[in-house]
């Protein structure tokens, strides 16, 4: 009984150590602003094959993005038969539907999404702290009163939303090339939500 | 002077690609066209091409691949490129292959579903002359005939509002453009159209 009283001392006061600690970062002079490149070029027309995983059901559609004017962005999801299921706008820190499909306008999931885009199109945070973990920098931030870390090696690759001290829902970008992510995974951890986004332009 | 060269451009332009109102008997000759062929349509293999245009965007997005119909109500419409996918129309039910990752949807209990899967089935074959579901008007220009079909159902409507079919000197469907209610719309042009060949089974699963 005891040591397994123990266990569950450490596993508790473990689990309320930070973020940064818990992940052995290492603390660092500020080492410049985020900055994430994959949707901020105005004259690119961002269109990617997406499917998603919701609560093990699997849709796919189109990914459409693209940045309007500075701090201007519309998203644009579509059948692969072209059908529009939603239509989004961000302008400066408004938010608007344009159009949803009635069986998707939820509240509950448009905030999920609202969320998660304006991540991805989110190109310049000031860090709260910087560290080091091997050879990459981690920057941390706020946006929108949630906490973020940056993951740069040495550009942005991985974005990780955490809540007390746990991930919460990570952004992958990989296959970079021209300031382009090829490939974006948004994987959530509390909910069963995974988004797989592959550029096809 | 350079202002009237302009002009008549323009206008040469213009009339080029005016469409004029059919007359009544030449709407219900197209019909009647459209009609007797998609009665003996057994089967339609075509290769197509599809245009998703957005207003806000610098280019259309453009997919491709290959469709096939098989009568009564069998079809498969299967994306090449740039990525691979396949809806196959079956009964009740819609099969999935999203890059090898397979689903089903059942339609039955989806109403929307249903009647975008009938009009799917019916817009290839251009046969949608139905006066209770749609407000249709008729147009030709000079070179091909164009039928526009506005669904009545509002709730439809809201999804799409009106339907271009474009049609050939035989009352085969060329292009068939959906408009939504933002005016954005998705255009799919057919070619190599070949009907009533034999078409292998095993084109038909997923």
């Amino acid at each position: 009984m005891k040591p397994f009283l123990l266990i569950s001392v450490c596993t508790f006061l473990l689990s309320c150590g930070s973020y940064p600690k818990k992940n052995n970062f290492k603390s660092l002079e500020n080492f410049g602003a985020i900055v994430n490149p994959y949707f901020a070029n105005s004259n690119q027309d961002y269109v990617y094959k997406a499917q998603i995983e919701v609560y093990n059901h699997n849709f796919g559609g189109l990914f459409i993005m693209k940045k309007i004017a500075a701090e201007q962005h519309r998203i644009v999801f579509t059948t692969e038969m072209g059908n529009t299921l939603f239509d989004f706008s961000f302008n400066h820190g408004d938010f608007k539907v344009n159009y949803i499909l009635d069986d998707l306008n939820k509240k509950i999931l448009i905030n999920i999404l609202k969320k998660d885009f304006k991540t991805l199109i989110t190109e310049k945070l000031e860090p709260i702290e910087t560290y080091k973990l091997d050879s990459e920098t981690v920057k941390k931030a706020s946006l929108d009163n949630k906490t973020y870390y940056y993951f740069e090696n040495p550009e942005t690759y991985k974005i990780i939303r955490v809540n007390n001290a746990k991930e919460k829902v990570r952004f992958l970008f990989t296959e970079i090339n021209n300031n382009i992510a090829k490939r974006i995974d948004i994987v959530h951890s509390n909910i069963k939500l995974k988004i797989t986004l592959k550029s096809i332009n | 002077m350079r202002n009237n060269l302009l002009y008549t451009v323009f206008f040469l332009v213009v009339a080029a690609q005016a469409q004029t109102k059919m007359t009544d008997s030449e709407a219900s000759h197209l019909k009647n066209q459209v009609k007797k062929l998609a009665t003996s349509t057994k089967t339609i293999t075509s290769d197509f091409v599809q245009y998703k245009h957005l207003d806000f965007l610098d280019n259309d997005i453009e997919t491709s691949g290959k469709l096939a119909f098989k009568a009564p109500n069998l079809i498969k419409w299967a994306y090449l490129e740039p990525f691979k996918y396949a809806v196959l129309f079956k009964g009740e039910t819609l099969y999935i292959n999203d890059e090898g990752k397979k689903s089903n949807i059942d339609i039955g209990s989806n109403k929307m579903f249903k009647q975008l899967n009938n009009l799917i089935v019916s817009s290839v074959k251009g046969d949608m002359f139905d006066d209770t579901k749609f407000n249709i008007q008729y147009f030709k220009t000079s070179k091909n005939r164009v039928v526009y079909f506005s669904p009545k159902d509002e709730k439809f409507a809201k999804y799409i509002k009106t339907f271009h079919i474009t049609f050939n000197e035989n009352g085969d469907v060329t292009e068939v453009k959906m408009i939504e209610s933002t005016g954005d719309y998705t255009k799919i042009v057919f070619t190599n159209k070949v009907l009533n060949k034999t078409i292998d089974e095993a084109f038909f699963t997923n």
